[in-house]
């Protein structure tokens, strides 16, 4: 024991054991990575038809698209290495801009525009300017007022909205309605203190939705309604963005030039591939793809209704299960007794909450049925019933999610709080909750992505596959991306199953892997600030 | 100090109720804030308090101590009620506050806590604005008028306003420990309470940050009544004008003028536990 033999008493602790276990890990992380990049790279050549393509096109698209690029990145490496975020940002924000007016665009094709700007005037914009008012003057009472004043002209509106019989015309009800509100935030955000330039900038944006209404029909084609819609989603934002980059630094201009550049790649990769190459790739998802209908023909097939009806039930979804959920869960962590006969009661809501997170799908299928359908009484496979019981199958996972967030709000904040004089509801509402928000947008945008890939308790409650008009309303039959999918993927033509659905897929997952990065930048986002 | 208040307290002898284990002094009822009489808080099974009777004097600095596990904590939890938070904690007996007993029906522990604040052992500013932490306790009770003189005022007098005054819209998580405790203390003076309870206050800092923490203390007891729980026997010495001794069970022992109790414990486990015997 005693002994000191200095060759040995250094000779280091046996890690083969721990060695093993690492790469052990590690291949079973390799494995599955590998395995799911093969199959998205199978459907992606099948859905853009990448196997038709010559080689000779391949060089010239790759040239065509790599060399501004390349050049681009270049420069911006070794010359203006501190731009390269702003370049980053002002290339995404035009693309998550089209996704983002896609959406308002769909959202007005089930509502019209008449439903948000009769609300939006007689129940948001009060209820904003009454929290102002409070908030201002930091009144604690300003959500409560807000909320009243929202919900009366809630109900003012609903009875008012049969009895009006003229309208402004639509673009004129969507400038008011998305244009003054993004104008006026901008102006608020830009410049906090200075009424002037305010009323600068909130006309000069006021002035180009205006402006677009008519060059948009003129210039693209599209509808003066659809115009604004761009304009407000995606014009707005870019000026603003790039508005606020030149305020800051006139000479960051270059980085400004990243979404230029990335159009330019992408329209030089098309243009010198078709020029070099015998024969271009065959996509099958291209713009007709995710405009037109189902058909029977193959070219003609379409994901439109299915896209619409996915975006709809995935609003109700939304809404439904974060309410609830959330809801759930500050009651189960917050309120419920702990102890005695309620606390055992809560524990054993708890474990079942648990335990239906891992109810099998369909099993919610025949609930939903069951309840909505037959009990209740509301339509087979409508859009209400779909959303519906979507919102049962992910609400276990909200709660968990939720609890598991508010619960990691450390037990001292909670205490500075209620030693404050802080009543429960005040101590959840300031501090519990902005705590727990990132948490729980994670894991509501979580779930509401694996609600927009379920099939089977949609097939349960007798939502179609295959529809050929959108839904429009909370009645409409309804189908979605995967039931689709599903149904080309049987399909007795072969060119359904080995060239649309792969398409389909393609589309269900892009739609899923932007909700999962919306998930992790508002994580990142609100873990700044908490 | 020992001089000028012989006059005013009545040193009452051995508390005759208890086998004459306790050597517990009384003040006179008019300067007496805070009084716990036959006070037991048990958690579950456990007996946390075991029979405190002690009168706490107005506008003074009461320390109390003793060793680990000894109750101090419960004590001082159970004068703002934030016992209530905890499911299995129970008591008994009373504690009157401004001779109102804190545990009738009537009486809202919220509203009781908006008179009687607390600054923790760890310090644990709100994860907002260094403005937000000190405007919370004036905001929660919608007294907002002068909201940025109120926050100012606390800032300056938990000697924090110079320190900050530049940057009020940082994250008060952001400070140093010693600034974040003194948010803290700031933020439980901005709504001016009556008596401010302190938990360890300084036990997390470093000696320059204790210092601070003390001298602020010196000066709060000028307008607010203090009580602290320390470990510290020379920082009882210190700070306080009386001191209270806990010791295992969650008996109060002795307690009376602090030079008295460390220059001269009646208590045989006291003198014990002072002289650093055990603890
Ligand atoms: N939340 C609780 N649940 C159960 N028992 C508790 C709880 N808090 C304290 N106790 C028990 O009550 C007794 C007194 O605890 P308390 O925290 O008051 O001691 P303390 O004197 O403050 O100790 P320390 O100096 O270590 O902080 C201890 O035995 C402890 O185990
Ligand atoms: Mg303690």
């Amino acid at each position: 024991m005693s002994e000191h033999n200095p060759d040995t008493a250094f000779a280091g602790v046996s890690r083969l054991r721990g060695r093993i276990f690492g790469s052990l890990a590690k291949a079973a992380s390799w494995l599955g990575v590998v395995v799911l990049a093969w199959l998205l790279f199978m459907v992606v050549v099948d859905a853009f038809g990448l196997t038709a393509a010559s080689t000779d096109w391949y060089l010239g698209a790759l040239v065509g698209f790599g060399a501004p690029l390349a050049t681009y990145s270049a420069y911006l490496y070794w010359k203006r290495p501190d731009l390269r975020w702003i370049a980053v940002r002002a290339t995404v924000i035009p693309p998550a801009g089209l996704i983002f007016a896609g959406a308002i665009f769909v959202l007005f094709l089930v509502f019209e525009p008449f439903f948000w700007f009769l609300y939006y005037t007689i129940a948001v914009l009060p209820a904003v300017a009454v929290y102002g008012h409070f908030a201002t003057r930091d009144d604690t009472r300003a959500p409560l007022a807000a909320g009243f004043v929202g919900v009366v002209g809630l109900v003012i509106g609903y009875f008012v909205e049969p009895l009006i019989l003229i309208m402004p015309l639509p673009w004129i009800m969507l400038v008011w309605v998305l244009v003054v509100p993004a104008g006026a935030l901008i102006a608020y955000r830009q410049a906090p203190e200075d009424r002037q330039q305010q009323v600068t900038i909130l006309g000069t944006g006021v002035a180009g939705g205006v402006l677009a209404s008519y060059l948009g029909p003129a210039l693209i084609g599209v509808t003066p309604d659809t115009a604004v819609i761009l304009y407000a989603a995606t014009l707005l934002p870019v000026a603003w963005y790039n508005g606020a980059v030149l305020a800051n630094d006139r000479s960051a201009w270059p980085g400004l030039l990243g979404p230029v550049v990335a159009l330019g790649a992408i329209g030089g990769g098309i243009v010198l591939g078709g020029l070099v190459g015998t024969t271009g790739p065959e996509p099958v998802l291209d713009w007709q793809f995710l405009t037109s209908a189902p058909s029977t023909l193959p070219a003609n097939a379409g994901l439109f209704p299915a896209i619409v009806g996915s975006v709809f039930i995935i609003a109700i979804v939304a809404i439904v299960s974060f309410v609830v959920g959330v809801g759930a869960a500050i009651y189960l962590e917050e309120y419920a007794p702990q102890t005695g006969v309620g606390g055992t009661i809560t524990r054993i809501i708890r474990v079942n909450i648990a335990n239906l997170a891992g109810v099998p799908s369909v099993v919610y299928g025949l609930l939903g049925l069951g309840l909505f359908v037959n009990l209740i009484g509301m339509g087979l496979g409508i859009v209400l019933v779909a959303g519906l019981t979507l919102s049962l199958l992910i609400l276990p996972i909200v709660i968990i999610s939720a609890q598991e967030a508010i619960r990691s709000v450390p037990e001292e904040v909670r205490e500075a709080s209620y030693g404050m004089g802080a009543t429960r509801w005040q101590t959840i509402r300031e501090v519990v909750l902005p705590r727990a928000v990132p948490g729980v947008l994670t894991g509501t945008i979580l779930a509401l992505s694996r609600a927009i890939g379920e099939t089977a308790p949609l097939l349960m409650i007798g939502a179609a596959t295959t529809v050929f008009r959108p839904p429009t309303g909370f009645a409409s039959q309804v189908s979605a991306m995967p039931l689709q999918v599903f149904y080309w993927s049987f399909h007795q033509k072969s060119a359904f199953r080995e060239l649309i659905a792969p398409a389909g897929v393609v589309t269900l997952l892009v739609v899923m892997l932007s909700m999962n990065v919306l998930a992790i930048y508002l994580r990142n986002r609100y873990e700044q600030q908490a | 100090m020992e001089e000028s208040t012989t006059g005013d307290w009545s040193e009452t002898g051995l508390d005759e109720s208890d086998g004459g284990d306790r050597d517990i002094e009384q003040i006179p009822e008019a300067e007496t804030i805070i009084e716990a009489r036959n006070l037991d808080v048990y958690y579950g099974e456990e007996r946390a308090l075991n029979d405190v009777s002690m009168s706490i004097p107005e506008q003074k600095v009461t320390a109390i101590i003793g060793p680990s596990g000894c109750g101090k904590s419960t004590f001082l939890r159970s004068i703002n009620r934030m016992n209530d938070l905890i499911d299995i904690a129970n008591v008994t007996g009373e504690l009157c506050f401004k001779g109102k007993n804190v545990y009738d029906e009537d009486v809202d522990a919220v509203a009781l806590r908006r008179q009687v604040g607390m600054v923790f052992q760890a310090p644990n500013p709100f994860p907002k604005s260094i403005y937000d932490n000190v405007a919370y306790g004036p905001r929660i009770q919608n007294d907002t008028e002068n909201l940025d003189e109120q926050v100012e005022q606390a800032l300056r007098q938990a000697a924090l306003w110079d320190e900050v005054k530049d940057r009020l819209d940082e994250r008060g998580t952001d400070l140093s420990g010693g600034q974040q405790q003194r948010l803290c203390i700031a933020r439980a003076i901005a709504v001016d309470p009556e008596v401010v309870l302190m938990d360890e206050p300084a036990s997390a800092l470093d000696p320059v940050a204790t210092s601070k923490i003390e001298d602020l203390i010196d000066e709060l007891s000028e307008d607010y009544t203090v009580v602290i729980v320390t470990h510290n026997m020379q920082q009882a010495a210190r700070i306080s004008d009386k001191t209270a001794v806990f010791l295992t069970g969650g008996h109060l022992v002795e307690y009376g003028e602090t030079d008295r109790i460390f220059q001269n414990p009646r208590n045989e486990r006291v003198e014990d536990y002072i002289s650093g015997k055990f603890g």
